[in-house]
């Protein structure tokens, strides 16, 4: 048996998805695109086009591309309604026999589910492409207020595209699915969803098994597009008053307004202002004109009140005949790509005085939900659980904090990352801090703070027995694994002897919520601090490190390094020497690199001198360490 | 109204041997499930990185189409073969040549070849010489990216006599 798809059969756009490894996601078209416009056309050379293809020859072809056919579906000839849309729908339509609307394309009539099945049929085609299987079922969402006869005539679409109709779920309803919604029992949702070209309010309320809808409103000819027209009409009017110029007759300059109109609107919903920068918009007697307009997003707020006002009285008058208080609402779902203009969203919540979700993309959010319809059926098909629903069974925690040890300088080295999924365990190679070390320390820390001494100590042992050898050569592995109770297993091994020494630590998740917070608002509060801190201890354990290098350098070098350039070399150690234990960080830093430049002029003096000769002497390089060095 | 069913209902078990086989079952296949799962991830994601190294660039290109649009109109409205215009020209050319060599295109289109609505966006209809339904003008260039179409290529096309 094949995938179940779901499907937003949207007015102007339509989206798929399907749940993959419990989350749902959205399958691109052929074309790569996350949306297809819901556009079907016969081409003038008879071709039949659907999706972006129909949209492109739209303009030349307007008798022959049918879009907004969902307006019409379902619906009498003779509906107010159709009446209204047929006054602006470019093409042909009239009344068949049964009383229902029939649109004209190339020489023929076709029923609007006819039409919405061409656009079906090439989502359930692209979702096959995408997924390498057959798909044969969908859940097909649909406008709240569609009556049967608008949920049956869509069926039917779905039917002639190949694809049997597992269920027609309302839109405000899959909203609600895709933010896990349906799980809370008796809530009372409100779903604002302004649309590219329509505008839908719904109260929703979860009951134990079910979302019923308790009310919808809106407007079926309001939009983004709507907002568009207005950023384009304000764009030509203050052109005309800056240069003189009406854009409004000149179509090139139109179209790249349109776009330009579309950016702005969409740059205005991340930052306060916005540039429209349109050179050589068009020409006059005095040579080429250029387009120049800076608006702010108060000015796009302002010119656009009036529309946001009015869905806030829409969105008023729905709770009102729903008969549900405005103060018993319990959550609010955002949809559609309009919502994410700031002025919407907090237009929305001061109604409210309440955040509406927002998470989830409002264009896509409606198509999710229908995809996890699809998988609740699939599931109950073949006799599972829902995979959304497994991960609830098979609950997997996360570390609320940082897990690492101590090394050199007293900073806190992380091995486990904070909100890491467990079980699971890391590891990382450190070395000994000085010749000849004997053993290592492994202090156990939790926390966020930058140094070790700030974090929470779970525990400390010793690792000994390691075989002499200089500082930075020893490879000592530190282990931590967290297994699925929260257990932390520590252990470090002596690379070289294989001598392994553990400890396990059951305190780490002991820790109550409110603790992880205050530890982690902690590291927020004193990260500048933390910061400083760390790099100081870096700075000495630099300083520390090229000391020995130098004095190594120089044992190395022996007799082939010119007096001049030991002395002067060892006038700088014994500068860095003198202050490295300090806490004068600057001048520490200074001297380091004072020294690492004076350094390097024993291997330059070295090299110099060889050349004449040609011997071959391997030049001692320092030691870098692989990774920290442990106390 | 419509309604969603959010049961889960799976029979109730009857003794401990078959409610822990059916535990065990439902672990088990948990398991399989989240290593699959797993393996999948790891190959769409590999899909996803050569995907993405190939079309990561596709944003930043596509905001440059529009750049480019305007240095053809620059070069249109100067004098021809003055130094300015020598001086844009080779501007442009450096910019087109850096893009090509990262996989844009430009979409050709000729006059008199039929319109075609995977490269082509018709804007608009004029009189020309040719038969109804053929490019007659191209407004804006089109360009392609690695061969998919970034913004198909702007033409108004001939009306019918």
């Amino acid at each position: 048996m094949g995938r179940i798809i779901g499907i937003d059969l949207g007015t102007t756009y339509s989206a798929v998805a399907i749940v993959e490894a419990g989350s749902p996601k959205i399958l691109e078209n052929s074309e790569g695109i996350r949306t297809t416009p819901s556009v079907v056309a016969i081409s003038k050379s008879g071709e039949r086009l659907v999706g972006v293809l129909a949209k492109r020859q739209a303009v030349t072809n307007p008798k022959n591309t049918i879009f907004s056919v969902k307006r019409l579906i379902g619906r009498k000839y003779n509906d107010p309604i159709v009446g209204k849309d047929k006054a602006w729908l470019p093409y042909e339509m009239k009344e068949s026999s049964t009383g229902s609307v029939e649109v004209k394309m190339g020489d023929k009539f076709y029923k609007p589910e006819e039409i919405s099945a061409m656009v079906l049929q090439k989502l359930k085609a692209d979702a096959e492409a995408r997924l390498g299987e057959k798909v044969d079922e969908a859940v097909i969402t649909v406008p709240a207020y569609f009556d049967d006869s608008q949920r049956q005539a869509t069926k039917n679409a779905g039917e002639i595209a190949g694809l049997k109709v597992r269920r027609i779920l309302p839109e405000p309803t899959a909203a609600a699915l895709a933010y896990g919604l349906n799980k809370k029992k008796n809530e009372k949702i409100v779903v604002y969803d302004f649309g590219g070209g329509t505008f839908d309010v719904s109260v929703l309320e979860v009951g134990d098994d079910t979302i019923e809808v308790r009310a919808t409103g809106g407007d079926t000819h309001l939009g983004g597009d709507d907002i568009d027209k207005i950023i384009i009409e304000y764009l030509v009017k203050q052109y005309k008053a800056q240069d003189g110029i009406d854009l409004s007759k000149d179509s090139l300059a139109l179209q790249r307004l349109k776009e330009a109109a579309e950016r702005t609107k969409h740059e205005l919903s991340a930052s306060f202002e916005a540039e429209v920068n349109l050179p050589y918009i068009t020409s006059d007697a005095s040579g080429p004109k250029h387009f120049l307009i800076k608006i702010t997003r108060a000015k796009l707020e302002e010119l656009t009140k009036n529309l946001i006002d009015r869905s806030i009285e829409l969105l008023d008058k729905t709770i009102n005949e729903s008969g549900i208080a405005k103060g018993s609402i319990d959550e609010i779902v955002l949809v559609g790509g309009q919502t994410r203009m700031p002025a919407i969203a907090d237009a929305v919540k001061k109604y409210f005085g309440k955040e509406p979700h927002k998470g989830v993309n409002p264009d896509e959010v409606v198509a999710l939900g229908a995809s996890i319809q699809a998988e609740i059926l699939s599931a109950k098909d073949e006799g599972r659980r829902p995979e959304g629903e497994v991960k609830d069974v098979l609950l997997l925690d996360v570390t609320p904090l940082s897990l690492g040890i101590e090394t050199l300088g007293g900073v806190f080295t992380r091995i486990i990352e904070k909100n890491t999924t467990i079980p699971t365990s890391k590891s990382q190679t450190f070395s000994t801090a000085a010749d000849n070390q004997p053993g290592v320390e492994i202090h156990i820390l939790q926390g966020e703070r930058e140094m070790a001494a700030d974090n929470k100590a779970l525990g400390k042992f010793m690792l000994d027995g390691i075989p002499p050898a200089p500082r930075g050569i020893p490879q000592v592995e530190v282990s931590l694994d967290i297994d699925s109770n929260g257990i932390l297993n520590v252990s470090a091994k002596d690379k070289a002897s294989g001598k392994t020494q553990s400890v396990k630590i059951t305190a780490s998740t002991n820790m109550s919520k409110e603790e992880v917070e205050r530890l982690k608002n902690e590291a927020a509060k004193f990260a500048e601090e933390d910061k400083k801190k760390r790099e100081n201890a870096e700075i000495k354990i630099k300083a520390d490190q090229l000391v020995f290098q130098a004095e190594q350098a120089l044992k190395n070098g022996g007799d082939k390094v010119a007096s001049d350039v030991k002395d002067a070399v060892l006038k700088k150690i014994e500068n860095l020497r003198s202050i490295k234990d300090g806490i004068e960080f600057e001048k520490i830093k200074i001297a380091t690199d004072e020294l690492f430049t004076e350094m390097q002029k024993i291997g330059e003096a070295m090299y110099k001198k060889e050349e004449p000769k040609s011997e071959e002497k391997k030049e001692e390089a320092p030691e870098g360490n692989p990774a920290g060095e442990n106390k | 109204m419509e309604d969603v069913k959010n049961d889960n209902s799976i029979s109730e078990p009857k003794t401990e041997l078959e409610k822990l086989t059916q535990e065990r079952d439902e672990y088990l296949n948990g398991w399989k499930r989240a290593k699959a799962d797993l393996m999948n991830f790891q190959r769409d994601e590999e899909k996803r990185i050569t995907d993405l190294i190939r079309w990561g660039l596709k944003d930043i290109v596509q905001e440059m189409i529009p750049v480019l649009d305007n240095f053809e109109l620059a070069v249109a409205t100067l004098e021809k073969d003055g130094a300015l215009e020598k001086g844009i020209q080779m501007i442009k050319l450096q910019l087109e040549d850096l893009l090509k060599k990262k996989g844009l295109e430009k979409i050709s289109v000729e006059k008199g070849k039929p319109f075609d609505p995977n490269f082509h966006e018709a804007v608009g209809e004029i009189d020309s010489e040719f038969e109804e339904g053929i490019i007659a003008k191209e407004i804006e260039k089109g360009y392609s990216l690695n061969g998919k179409v970034l913004r198909p290529a702007r033409v108004m096309i001939s009306k019918a006599k």
